[in-house]
């Protein structure tokens, strides 16, 4: 038989045999049922986890976005007015890609004792890439005294979450900006307006005695003993901390003719306002304005050399780094009383 | 017809196969129809689960929260916490804010323009809060701040 003829004849029976047909039908049936089923289900989550996939890639491209934001700093200052208010100014360069919007300005100043800050919002400032935006903001910080040395330090906000810093700069009392004393006078300055001395008359200072009231004055008692303070700033170029050892003293001479006869102030350590015998080191950090203790001690100048007026010599050494740090500031004078 | 009828009727012996048949279909219809319930209410349970989960997954991954500022008052024993919502996705709110790993769960929330209180930061919106609290001078804090959806930034403050 061909097999044409048979397969033929096979298929006859079958349809002719109508006993099972039913489970045929149920069967087909019930695997529609379940397909359907599963098929949604399935469509469902896949239409999900599409989803998931998108906000993953729309997250990554946020954040590549955020990332390739690039900005460059120049030309930041800051000046100081008498009633707190500080201007800020900079010249920013979008160098990245994308354009930049800067939605809000800080500032935070801050001195040896106190500090502030205040934040003010931006409008219009979006940068294209490759421009550059001219900042200038106004921004009024309570309790700012423009005669004292203050440092500054303000940073920007973009839309996309990114902190953009200006240069912090030092500025002095009515706003004289400090930034190369390195290669002037030297790593560190004074605050002169800041000098001031504490009088603990003609008694013992014992370790742990309180520092008394501070007299802002260049008149010195020639017999009592004092403690002097000096407000010292490191700007030293390479913007390391400078650490004095006890061989720092502040020292004066009398010039009167016989009378020569110099007086001496150990750095000294004064901690939470209270004098401690013992000194082992005092950090400067870089920009930052720091108080310096000197004694106690007294001038115990001879009766005959007074009143007299005598230079001051600041003496500081230490390290700075591994190598070695020595400088003197002599720009002081002080007024000795009987 | 009408005698057929009454011939399948008289006949006895066909009735009791045609119940048989009839209660059987009625078993397999019933049987059939409950567990397609079950499988729909289970595959209804599953994708409504499963679509919470995508959803919340989806939120998280757009929230971003910026620290733009945190500052602390040694003289109040008091830290303010400046925030911005750079993300896609609004109503970020504040759960909890862990400082040096202790939680504080009393976050009020402030928005930075106004001063106003705000459950919330939509996009681009900055906000802040106040925690009063005892920092160690001389170190740095983590500052950890959890979002009501579960996302959690870090950012350190050195006192």
């Amino acid at each position: 038989m061909l097999p044409r003829l048979r397969h033929r004849k096979t298929h006859r029976r079958l349809i002719s045999d109508s006993r099972g047909f039913s489970s045929i039908v149920g069967a087909i049936f019930a695997v529609l049922v379940m397909f359907s089923l599963i098929s949604t289900v399935f469509v469902w989550s896949l239409s999900q986890n599409t989803l998931y996939n998108n906000t993953v890639r729309q997250s990554n491209e946020a954040d590549l976005d955020r990332s390739s934001e690039k900005v460059q700093v120049f030309n930041t200052t800051y000046n100081a007015y008498s009633n707190g208010n500080v201007t800020v100014s900079a010249q920013i360069q979008n160098t990245g890609p994308s354009s930049v919007q800067f939605i809000t300005a800080w500032l935070y100043v801050s001195n040896a004792s106190w500090n502030n800050y205040n934040w003010c919002k931006l409008t219009n400032a979006s940068v294209q890439g490759g421009s550059v935006f001219t900042l200038n903001v106004n921004l009024t910080v309570s309790g700012l005294n423009s005669t004292y040395t203050h440092s500054f330090a303000s940073w920007l906000i973009t839309a996309r979450g990114n902190v953009v810093s200006l240069q912090r700069t030092i500025v002095y009392g009515n706003n004289i900006i400090v930034s190369q004393t390195t290669q002037g006078i030297g790593s560190i300055s004074m605050d002169f307006k800041q000098s001031r001395y504490y009088d603990f008359g003609s008694g013992y200072v014992s370790n742990g005695t309180s520092l008394p009231s501070s007299k802002n004055s260049y008149t010195i008692p020639n017999s009592n003993n004092t403690i002097l303070a000096v407000l010292l700033t490191n700007y030293d170029n390479t913007t390391q901390d400078i650490i004095l050892n006890a061989n720092s003293y502040l020292w004066i001479i009398t010039p009167q003719a016989g009378t020569v006869k110099p007086a001496a102030w150990n750095i000294a350590n004064v901690t939470n306002g209270k004098y401690i015998n013992s000194f082992s080191t005092q950090t400067l950090q870089y920009g930052k304005p720091t108080i310096v203790y000197f004694g106690p001690s007294s001038p115990s100048f001879a009766s005959s050399a007074l009143p007299t007026v005598v230079p001051v010599f600041i003496l500081l050494f230490g390290k700075i780094g591994t190598n070695d740090f020595g400088q003197n500031i002599p720009f002081i004078a002080f007024y000795i009383s009987s | 017809m009408r005698s057929i009828i009454s011939k399948v009727l008289k006949n006895r012996r066909a009735i009791s196969p045609v119940i048989a048949n009839l209660i059987l279909i009625a078993a397999v219809i019933g049987v059939g129809f409950a567990a397609l319930v079950w499988a729909q209410s289970q595959s209804s349970g599953y994708t409504t689960q499963y679509g919470s989960v995508i959803s919340s997954d989806i939120s998280q991954l757009q929230e971003r929260v910026v620290f733009e500022y945190i500052y602390y008052d040694s003289a109040k024993n008091n830290l303010t916490v400046y925030l911005m919502n750079s993300g896609t996705i609004g109503n970020v709110g504040v759960s909890a804010v862990y400082v040096d790993n202790t939680p504080n769960s009393t976050i009020a929330l402030r928005l930075l323009s106004t001063g106003a209180p705000a459950s919330s930061l939509n996009s681009t919106q900055e906000g802040y809060f106040s925690i009063s609290t005892i920092l160690a001078p001389g170190k740095d804090h983590p500052i950890k701040i959890v979002t009501r959806r579960g996302s959690t930034f870090v950012a350190t403050v050195a006192t």
